[in-house]
């Protein structure tokens, strides 16, 4: 790249005495999509937020366009047309999409009043290019997490662009939605703007950028033309060393734990039935909106069913609450870690066992001993990288709250374990232990449910595909004739 | 897990981090503490008096009262909710233990002094965690009905308490201290023990922290959430019953305001707003900050309407410098 739009320089940052960059250099190129790649915790999110305006370097120098640039507030990297999307949304929740979009750059009229017509047409501009079908008019916080990623992203080309830098965008979204973003980044590619995407599944990588750094711990281990590497290169530079392959062992079936028997949620879903098997694994697939969180939802009791019955161990169960599914050997982990998962300004020890305290409690009081060492054991199982167990979570790379709050789901010795997008935000290295993790607990006998967007996920994890489509189950397929292709098929088929 | 990289490193570096991240807590807590030693210092550069022990037992004799209320407020505001109506409950504990004490003995006065707070805390949480009114709201109404309540119950004359016994909880000593700060100290112990020990008092954290994702982890967020103001309004009757000692007399108008130094205590002992974060040593060391600043204004013979400045400086400061300080 001749070209160079921005130039980071050695760039350093540390947080107390844990340094988490050291010196790194970034090179973006107009028109160019450069990838970071890395584990959870090497600092690509750090990076990112130096970059915009976050956070402020600890050394290092950054040019934009060959001048100097110092930023010292997000609104300073804005001002200099640099548009960051961060791994943790960060959208007003009561606001409306629109009001989202145009926060902190409204339209105005003649009379310098909000044009509130001029914002709406502009915010439908905006989502008919993005293919997004929702209401400009409810609060964002009423949308799914998709959604809103998406929103971020209308909000990020509201503005004039000259950078724009996108931490683990698709995380949170679906194989169609994901082709929308990609031809939005070719579009804005072709008009000269520099890219910067982040990324835990290397097959994007390849897809759509042309350079890409790795990080390891906080270095740069290398940077290439990505026409020039292939995935193993990529690993190598992340973690070192290679992968042993992967052998999923037959495991012994159980009694039926869960049953569903045509249940249904009004605007949500309908006449879904299926089992769950102490000892298996059922994936539920489907395009984001098919009703798969929903259904999860009114399984844990925080979402009401119209009609149908439930059985937990061959008993018809309705549950009151998480509190009573949580008695029952049900657990959940959300989809949605900000929102219903973090307790950001606790420690992560607190975080770990707040599901079930009473594991810890004698005599009315907790013992902190136990509980120390319940999370110790939970670091080093899931093998959490965080500067101690007192820290808050949100100190924490994403990919390291999540692991977390799978800690979390398991202080309640589940017999039934929901989760959903279990390894979103998750490196590719930990993604496989997550895997291991999920198969070890199915082979001690619980039962469980994996709700992912991601085809490999589900393909690799279950005993059998679920597809649901439109809100109801619209294909059932035993792990011999679960492919990409016909999980797919039943998925968007119309 | 062998495609990690070494758990026990990982293991190591949570055992040592544990260390550093401790000692930083230390920190911030003494953070609170060095404010209060530092004008502990500098008060007794500018009057001789004020070290004496006489004198700094007049002023633990004197903060306890809001300091109690404090312990109680710190409760809500963990849970980033905010209880209005203290003054006023604590103005109702008053009348009803004069009114009782007429007829009855202490054994049964103060229990149904204090049952009678806790009820109308109870309503207070009904309102706040089952009918979804806001905490703000739900306590202002409360603030201006249990006034009224007292009022009725007086008919706006105070009632005179004539029992020896009962003077003493409010002027007595014990040991050399006086019994209302070993009212307060006892409320501390208890309340600190229930919110670092016990699962009601580490899911008080998580509901403010995040009241969705302790919901979904199976914490009983409404009937915690009564529980709270039941707290709330309990230890405003213990406070009531220190009041009503030291005056002797079931006024209505007691407790006017004293919610608002409830809260400016828990806000300058570095508990947020925002719910989730604080403790109750720090609503102590609070405390102490404004009752000893109040003690040393009034010995160095301070205009007392100057003194509203000094403590409107003093909260506005503190609440700056601890959102400074949790930024870095
Ligand atoms: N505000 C902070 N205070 C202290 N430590 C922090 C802070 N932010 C990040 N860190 C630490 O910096 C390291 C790098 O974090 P970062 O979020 O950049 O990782 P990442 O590469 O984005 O990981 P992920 O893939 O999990 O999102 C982690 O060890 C993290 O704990
Ligand atoms: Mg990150």
């Amino acid at each position: 790249m001749t070209d160079e739009l921005l130039q980071a320089q050695a760039l350093r940052k540390q947080f107390g005495n844990n340094v988490v960059l050291r010196d790194v250099d970034l090179s973006v190129g107009r028109g160019e999509v450069h990838a970071i790649v890395g584990e959870n915790g090497a600092g690509k999110s750090t990076l990112i937020k130096i970059l915009g305006g976050v956070h402020r370097a600890d050394g290092g120098t950054m040019k934009l366009e060959g001048r100097e640039l110092i930023l010292n507030s997000p609104q300073a990297a804005l001002d200099q047309g640099i548009v960051v999307i961060h791994q943790e949304l960060s959208l007003a929740p009561d606001l409306t999409t629109e009001e989202n979009i145009f926060l902190g750059h409204f339209p105005r009229n003649a009379l310098g009043l909000l044009d509130r017509r001029r914002m709406r047409e502009r915010t439908r501009e905006l989502l008919d290019r993005l293919s997004i079908e929702i209401d400009p008019t409810v609060p964002v916080g009423q949308l799914s997490i998709a959604q809103q990623q998406m929103i971020e992203i209308a909000k990020a080309i509201s503005v004039e662009a000259k950078m724009l830098v996108l931490d683990e965008p698709t995380a949170v979204l679906d194989a169609n939605r994901v082709d929308t973003l990609f031809d939005l980044v070719e579009r804005l590619k072709a008009q000269g703007i520099g890219i910067v995407f982040i990324s835990h599944h290397l097959e994007e990588i390849f897809r759509i950028a042309d350079r890409v750094t790795v990080l390891r711990d906080g270095e740069r281990t290398g940077t290439s033309d990505v026409s020039a590497i292939d995935q193993d290169w990529l690993v190598s530079k992340m973690i070192g060393r290679e992968f042993e392959a992967h052998h999923t062992q037959a495991r012994g079936m159980g009694e039926v734990a869960l049953e569903l028997e045509e249940l249904s949620s009004e605007g949500a879903f309908e006449n879904v039935s299926f089992s769950v098997r102490a000892g298996e694994i059922v994936g539920l697939a489907g395009l984001i909106g098919a009703g798969r969180t929903e259904v999860a939802q009114a399984i844990f009791g925080v979402r009401p069913h119209s009609s149908g019955q439930m059985k937990v161990f061959g008993r018809p169960t309705r549950f009151s609450g998480p509190g009573a599914a949580k008695r029952q050997g049900i657990a959940y982990v959300s989809e949605d870690r900000k929102a219903f998962g973090l307790l950001p300004n606790r420690p992560v020890r607190e975080n770990a066992t707040i599901s079930n305290l009473a594991r810890f409690r004698s005599l009315g009081l907790l013992r902190l001993d136990r509980e120390r060492a319940f999370v110790r054991e939970q670091i080093e199982q899931l093998d959490i990288r965080l500067p101690s167990m007192q820290a808050e979570i949100s100190t924490l790379s994403g990919g390291n709250q999540q692991k977390v709050l799978l800690g979390r789901a398991l202080a309640g010795r589940p017999r039934v374990l929901i989760f959903d997008e279990p390894t979103r935000g998750v490196d590719i290295g930990a993604k496989r232990e997550i895997y291991r993790f999920i198969e070890e607990l199915a082979e001690d006998g619980v039962a469980i449910i994996v709700i992912s967007s991601e085809m490999e996920e589900v393909l690799r994890l279950s005993d059998r595909v679920l597809v649901m489509r439109g809100g109801r189950v619209a294909a059932e397929l035993p792990r011999g004739e679960a492919t990409e292709e016909s999980v797919m098929r039943a998925a968007s088929l119309d | 897990m062998t495609e990690t990289s070494s758990p026990p490193a990982a293991a190591r570096a949570a055992s040592t981090g544990d260390r550093s991240a401790t000692l930083y807590r230390l920190l911030r807590q003494t953070g609170v503490l060095a404010a209060l030693v530092l004008l502990i210092i500098v008060s007794s550069f500018l009057n001789d008096r004020f070290l004496s022990v006489p004198n700094l037992m007049n002023v633990l004799r004197q903060v306890s009262i809001v300091g109690i209320l404090a312990v109680g407020m710190t409760f809500v505001i963990l849970t980033k909710g905010i209880d209005l109506s203290v003054g006023s409950i604590l103005g109702v504990s008053v009348v009803l233990f004069a009114g009782l004490l007429e007829t009855q003995s202490m054994a049964v006065a103060i229990p149904l002094g204090i049952l009678a707070a806790m009820a109308l805390g109870l309503v207070n949480g009904l309102g706040v965690a089952f009918a979804g009114i806001p905490p703000f709201i739900m306590t202002l109404g409360m603030l201006s009905f249990a006034r009224g309540l007292a009022f009725i119950y007086t008919g706006g004359t105070p009632i005179p308490i004539l029992n020896e016994n009962f003077y003493d909880l409010g002027n007595g000593y014990t040991f050399g201290v006086p019994n209302p700060t070993l009212i307060l100290i006892a409320t501390l112990l208890v309340s600190g023990v229930v919110l670092a020990l016990t699962p009601f008092g580490r899911s008080v954290y998580s509901i403010g922290s995040n009241e969705d994702a302790s919901r979904l982890s199976g914490v009983p967020v409404g009937l915690y959430k009564t529980i709270v103001y039941v707290i709330s309004g309990g230890v405003a009757g213990i406070a009531g019953l220190v009041y009503a000692s030291q005056l002797s007399v079931g006024t209505p108008i007691a407790g006017q305001a004293y919610e608002l130094d409830a809260i400016a205590a828990v806000v300058v002992g570095g508990t947020s707003l925002f719910g989730g974060k604080g403790s109750v040593a720090g609503t102590f060391i609070g405390t102490l900050i404004i009752g000893v600043l109040a003690n040393i204004l009034n010995l160095t013979g301070v205009d007392p309407f100057v003194q509203q400045l000094f403590k409107g400086a003093l909260i506005v400061v503190a609440v700056f410098i601890m959102a400074r300080s949790s930024r870095a």
